[in-house]
C-alpha cells in the first residue's frame, strides 16, 4: 500500500527535487539576464534622477570666441614642481613650490633654482630682482643671486600670507586667515595695517571664505586688494584708506562668479586688470576704472574640465585657484596650480 | 585689533562648537553602531576625496530613500553670503526664497550669524544624497559639503549597492568603530 501511495503520488504529478532545481537555476539566469538587459546595477546609465536634481553650470563655461582677445605664446611650460603656489615675472619666470624657487626663461629652460626651508605661499620682485616670499607666517627677502637677506614672522596668531606687493619704501603682505594687509618698511617694521573692521576703513573688514586674498600694487600709486566674499577689486591709499570699488557678483563674463571671486589678479603696465576666476575658470581682462574688455583664456584655452574636481587630498582640493603675472610687454602668465604648469598667453 | 580677535575667538568657537557636537553625534553612532555589530568589524562609507557627486547614491542604495546624506565640515565653511551650496547659479536675491535655492527638496537651512556670514546647515529627513549642493560647493567654494552614508539608517548589505554602481570607486570599507570619512582642515 505504501508503495502504491507513492507510485500514485509520484504518477500523480509531483515533481523530483532535481527537476525543482533546475526550473528555479533557470529562472534565476532569466530573471539575472533580464536585469543585465533592462535595470541598470551598475550606474552606467546614470543616476536616473530627473533634470532638476542636475548641478549643470555649462552654459557659462562656454565663451564667445570673439570676446577671447589673447592666444598662447609658446608652449606650456612644466614647472617640475609637485605643488605650485605662485608666480612672478621679470624679464625671467619666477615659480614659487614645494620649498623652492624655480626661475626659467620664457621658453621653459631651467635657469636657477633656490631653495627653502618651508613651503612659499606668495611671491613678488622689486625692479632690482630683490625677491620677497611668504611662507606662511613668515616674509622672507632674498636678493638677486638667491641669498636671504633677511625675514620676519607677522605678529598676527594663525597668518596666512597670500599675498606680497611692494612700493619703494613699503612691503605689503595680505593674511588670508585674519583678512588684514600688513605695512612693513624693507628692515621689516610694522607701519599700519589695513582691514580691521574697527578702523572704520575697511568696510566691515575683508569677506575671504577661501584661502585667496591678493594685493597689487597699481601704476596710479594705490594699492589694489580683492575683497573675494563681495566681488570687488578696491583701491586704498597706502596710508590705509580706502577709497573705491569696482565688480559684480554673477556667473555671466563680465562679472566674478561663485562665491568668492577672483582669486588673483595683475595689473598690466597701463593700468588695466588680469583676473583669475576659480570654480568657472577663466581669465578676464578689464580696464583701469574695472570696466570688462575681454577674455584672455577660459577653461577650454587652460585645458581645464569639471572633471578636474576630482581631487585625493585637501591640498589638491584647495589649489583650484590659478595665480596669474604679467611682464612689461603685457604678456599674461598663468600657473595652473593643479596641473603645475605655466601658459603665456599675448595679445592676437 | 582686540574686538578683532574676539571676533575671530566667537566665529571659531561657533564653527569648532558646531563641528564637534556634528563629530560627537557621529561618534555616537558609530558607538552604538559598534556595540550592535558585535562581530562586524567594517561598514561601508564614502571617500570624500573621490567622491564626484554624480547622484548615483540617491537612487542605488536599496533603500526607499537613500542612507547617504549630506553633512557639513563646519570648520571648512567660509560661511559665504553668496554659498554656491545654498543658491543656484543665478539667484534673483540672496533671500531664502525657493526659487533661488539650489536643492530641489530644500534640505539646506540657511540662518544668519553676523554680518556678512550664514550658516548652513542639512535636515536629513529631507535630504536623499542627491549630491547637487555638493557640486555647487565643491565647484566654487571650499568643499565644505559633502557625502556620507549615514549609519544610522544604511542597513549594512553585504554588497553595497551604491559600490557597485559608483563610477569612482569611493565606497570604501571602513573600520565599523570609526564609520566616517569626514573632511577637515588638515
Ligand atoms: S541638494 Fe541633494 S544632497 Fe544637497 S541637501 Fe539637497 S537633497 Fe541633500
Ligand atoms: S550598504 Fe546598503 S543600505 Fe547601506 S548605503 Fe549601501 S546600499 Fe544603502
Ligand atoms: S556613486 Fe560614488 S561618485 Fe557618485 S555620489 Fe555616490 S560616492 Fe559619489
Amino acid at each position: 500500500m505504501e508503495i502504491w501511495r507513492n507510485d500514485l503520488n509520484y504518477r500523480q504529478g509531483k515533481i523530483d527535487s532535481g527537476v525543482w532545481a533546475g526550473v528555479v537555476i533557470t529562472i534565476a539566469i532569466a530573471a539575472g539576464f533580464c536585469a543585465v538587459l533592462f535595470f541598470d546595477t551598475t550606474g552606467q546609465k546614470g543616476s536616473g534622477l530627473s533634470e532638476e536634481y542636475v548641478y549643470d553650470i555649462s552654459q557659462y563655461t562656454k565663451i564667445d570666441p570673439a570676446m577671447i582677445l589673447y592666444r598662447q605664446a609658446g608652449p606650456t611650460i612644466a614647472a617640475g614642481l609637485k605643488s605650485t603656489k605662485a608666480i612672478a615675472v621679470r624679464g625671467e619666470i619666477y615659480i614659487a613650490g614645494d620649498k623652492e624657487i624655480i626661475v626659467v626663461d620664457g621658453a621653459g629652460k631651467a635657469k636657477r633654482k633656490i631653495t627653502l626651508d618651508a613651503e612659499p605661499t606668495c611671491i613678488t620682485l622689486k625692479e632690482d630682482g630683490t625677491i620677497v616670499v611668504g611662507m606662511g607666517d613668515a616674509l622672507v627677502v632674498i636678493n638677486p643671486e638667491g641669498q636671504e637677506r633677511t625675514r620676519w614672522a607677522v605678529e598676527e596668531a594663525n597668518a596666512r600670507l597670500t599675498s606680497v606687493a611692494l612700493s619703494p619704501e613699503i612691503i605689503f603682505a595680505a593674511d588670508a586667515v585674519n583678512g588684514l594687509i600688513y605695512e612693513y618698511d624693507w628692515a621689516g617694521k610694522l607701519i599700519r595695517t589695513i582691514g580691521q573692521k574697527s578702523d572704520g576703513k575697511g568696510k566691515n573688514g575683508f569677506v575671504i571664505p577661501s584661502p585667496y586674498f591678493d594685493i597689487a600694487m597699481a601704476p596710479d600709486g594705490l594699492l589694489r586688494v580683492v575683497d573675494p566674499g563681495r566681488h570687488l577689486i578696491v583701491a586704498y591709499t597706502i596710508n590705509g584708506d580706502r577709497e573705491w570699488s569696482w565688480g559684480t557678483a554673477t556667473p555671466a563674463i563680465e562679472g566674478f562668479s561663485g562665491c568668492c571671486n577672483p582669486v588673483n589678479f595683475a595689473i598690466l603696465p597701463d593700468g588695466s586688470f588680469v583676473t583669475i576666476e576659480k570654480g568657472l575658470v577663466r581669465v578676464k581682462v578689464y580696464d583701469a576704472e574695472g570696466k570688462f574688455i575681454g577674455v584672455v583664456a577660459g577653461a577650454e584655452q587652460l585645458e581645464w574640465t569639471q572633471q578636474q574636481q576630482v581631487c585625493n587630498t585637501p591640498e589638491q582640493c584647495q589649489s583650484k585657484g590659478f595665480d596669474v603675472a604679467v611682464d612689461n610687454d603685457g604678456r599674461i602668465y598663468v600657473l595652473d596650480t593643479v596641473k603645475n604648469v605655466v601658459r603665456i598667453f599675448e595679445k592676437k | 585689533m582686540d574686538e578683532k580677535k574676539n571676533q575671530y575667538s566667537r566665529r571659531d568657537i561657533l564653527r569648532h562648537g558646531v563641528w564637534g557636537a556634528c563629530a560627537a553625534g557621529v561618534a555616537g553612532t558609530g558607538a552604538i553602531l559598534a556595540s550592535k555589530s558585535r562581530g562586524q568589524k567594517y561598514v561601508w562609507q564614502i571617500d570624500p576625496y573621490k567622491c564626484t557627486a554624480c547622484g548615483n547614491c540617491a537612487t542605488f542604495c536599496v533603500l526607499q530613500e537613500s542612507a547617504v546624506k549630506c553633512v557639513h565640515a563646519y570648520a571648512m565653511c567660509g560661511y559665504c553670503d553668496l554659498c554656491t551650496g545654498y543658491y543656484r547659479p543665478e539667484p534673483k536675491e540672496l533671500n531664502t526664497a525657493a526659487e533661488n535655492q539650489l536643492c530641489p527638496r530644500g534640505a539646506i537651512k540657511r540662518t544668519y550669524v553676523e554680518d556678512p556670514y550664514f550658516e548652513y546647515t542639512i535636515d536629513e529627513t529631507k535630504c536623499n544624497g542627491c549630491g547637487k549642493c555638493v557640486m555647487g560647493c565643491t565647484s566654487f567654494g571650499n568643499g565644505s559639503l559633502f557625502l556620507q552614508i549615514r549609519h544610522d539608517r544604511c542597513v549594512g548589505c553585504n554588497e553595497c549597492a551604491i559600490a557597485i554602481a559608483c563610477p569612482e570607486n569611493a565606497i570604501v570599507r571602513v573600520p565599523a568603530e570609526e564609520p566616517y570619512l569626514l573632511k577637515d582642515r588638515r
